[in-house]
């Protein structure tokens, strides 16, 4: 049997025992539980109790982690080349900032921003409010676009020196070099990295739940106060699948694309 | 030879790494037309001489000039444009751009830094082709050409910017001696053609038959300088006499 066999045997095994379980333990009388966890699933899922309209919900994660991945990845894109500029001027600021972000605890620039931005702000009599699904967003895309920076850096590292010196004796200049020939390779070896970024972030949106937007946390606990302690398990597992469901295929698949561009010239 | 006629005039020029000295004065004038072989041990500074005059290292002291730039005096990227049209180079490790097709490879620079014409450069590109014997090749990415097959369609990619000057880096030296033939031939047609080529090689045959002079350094200083005849029957220097008895 060769490795890969045995590991896919395996996780075969502990699927089946998982399932093996959660049959037992329903015939033993667990099935009243998950009854109780099908009926509030609309709830979980979508912030209503009949699945319509969304308000909420693991939905509302999902929407918060695509949001945050995207200011993440603008954000992130600067940060990067900043860090790589040849300018102390602008490389030393951006690398202080990245490194503070980097090595923030999420939590903590989760509540920050719940308190160093304002409810609302006018600018040029414009008022633009700032409710807590955009606190949620700032506070989890900061520390998602520093790690990036650091996926972007080091892609555009990996770029062998000589396509530069290539592109130098061609006569590119720095911009040139890196619009035309460093990106278009890096951006290839960017995108596991990204991905496995966006699997974190998605984890990571559980967080969110301190800024009181009504995210699939907020609701488990709101409605919770209404279920029995036993019930309570079967509750926080079928949220642990939700997420796992749902980040478990981007991994594969970032892990996937990892290797297929791995060593790779073309 | 006449100083002022030369298209390339290096005078005592010092480079230094950290506190290694690797070039420790070299002097040399190339005139158009001219084929020159720099040969010598490894570690000796060919390679740098040839990054020194297109301006991809700067150096610590001495005189540069190529045809009108002065080369020593350039601080910025953007001052060495000019220079960068007028001297092409070519290295040991092919470096075309993995991402771009060949005939893409081969266009690129003429139209996003020359600002040349497409349709223009597109001709260019497929004659160029032709002429290093890669025709069929023009739509293949460089991961799918042999060693051999890269470096020619490297040395089109220089030709596409219709130097003057084109610099060789040790270019044959990581392929196998199949493929080594293929790329000399077209660098023979180049001198044939009358363009001004610098070359640092280990093809001791090669550098006699093709080039009108042979340089040898050792330690940062270049040794000896002769047609090649002159070089390889009758070297003058202890040096050089060692360096030839062990490679030939």
């Amino acid at each position: 049997m060769t490795y890969e066999n045995k590991k896919r045997a395996v996780l075969l095994l502990i699927a089946l025992a998982v399932v093996a379980w959660i049959a037992v333990d329903a015939a033993a009388g667990g099935a009243q539980y998950w009854a109780r966890v099908w009926l509030r699933l609309p709830l979980l899922l979508t912030g209503s109790g009949s699945g319509w309209p969304i308000t909420g919900g693991f939905i509302l994660n999902i929407l918060l982690s695509i949001a945050s991945m995207a200011v993440a990845t603008a954000l992130g894109t600067v940060m990067g080349l900043a860090t790589l500029a040849k300018s102390p001027i602008i490389r030393l600021p951006s690398f202080f900032i990245m490194n503070f972000l980097r090595n923030s605890p999420w939590l903590v620039l989760l509540f920050a921003m719940l308190y160093i931005l304002p409810f609302e702000m006018k600018v040029f009599g414009l008022v633009i409010p700032f409710p807590p699904f955009v606190k949620a967003v700032i506070g989890l895309a900061l520390p998602t676009a520093a790690n990036f920076s650091e996926v972007i850096r080091g892609a555009v590292q990996s770029i062998h020196s000589g396509q530069w010196e290539a592109s130098r004796s061609l006569g590119y200049t720095q911009m040139q070099i890196y619009r035309y020939v460093i990106l278009p390779q890096a951006f290839r070896r960017m995108i596991p990295g990204w991905m496995n970024l966006y699997a974190l972030l998605m984890i990571a949106t559980a967080l969110a739940t301190v800024t009181g937007i009504q995210d699939v946390l907020t609701i488990l606990n709101t409605s919770l106060a209404m279920e029995s302690d036993r019930v309570i398990v079967y509750f926080y597992l079928t949220i642990l699948f939700l997420f796992f469901a749902y980040c478990y295929p981007i991994a594969i698949f970032a892990r996937r694309l990892e290797n297929a561009v791995k060593g790779d010239n073309l | 030879m006449n100083r002022s006629d030369a298209l390339i005039e290096i005078d005592g020029i010092r480079k230094s790494f950290g506190t290694f000295e690797v070039l420790k004065g070299i002097s040399l004038n190339v005139s158009k037309g001219e084929a020159v072989c720099i040969i010598g041990p490894s570690g000796s500074g060919k390679s740098t001489i040839l990054r020194c005059i297109n301006g991809l290292i700067p150096i610590n002291e001495g005189f540069i000039r190529v045809g009108n730039h002065r080369v020593h005096e350039m601080r910025s990227e953007k001052a060495m444009r000019p220079l960068r049209h007028q001297v092409a180079m070519v290295f040991q490790q092919y470096n075309l751009f993995p991402h771009r097709t060949a005939l893409e490879n081969i266009m690129m620079a003429p139209i996003q830094v020359l600002g040349h014409d497409k349709a223009e450069v597109e001709d260019r590109a497929r004659k160029l082709l032709a002429k290093v014997r890669l025709s069929e090749k023009a739509d293949s990415y460089p991961g799918q050409l042999s060693g051999g097959q890269q470096q020619r369609v490297a040395i089109a990619r220089a030709l596409a910017m219709q130097p003057d000057i084109i610099l060789f880096d040790e270019v044959t030296a990581a392929l196998d001696p199949e493929t080594v033939k293929e790329v000399l031939f077209t660098i023979r047609q180049l001198v044939e053609e009358g363009l001004t080529c610098v070359l640092v090689t280990h093809e001791m045959k090669f550098a006699r038959e093709v080039s009108h002079r042979v340089c040898f350094t050792d330690r940062g200083m270049i040794v000896e300088s002769a047609p090649p005849a002159e070089f390889f029957d009758n070297p003058q220097d202890p040096r050089t006499r060692e360096f030839l008895g062990q490679v030939l």
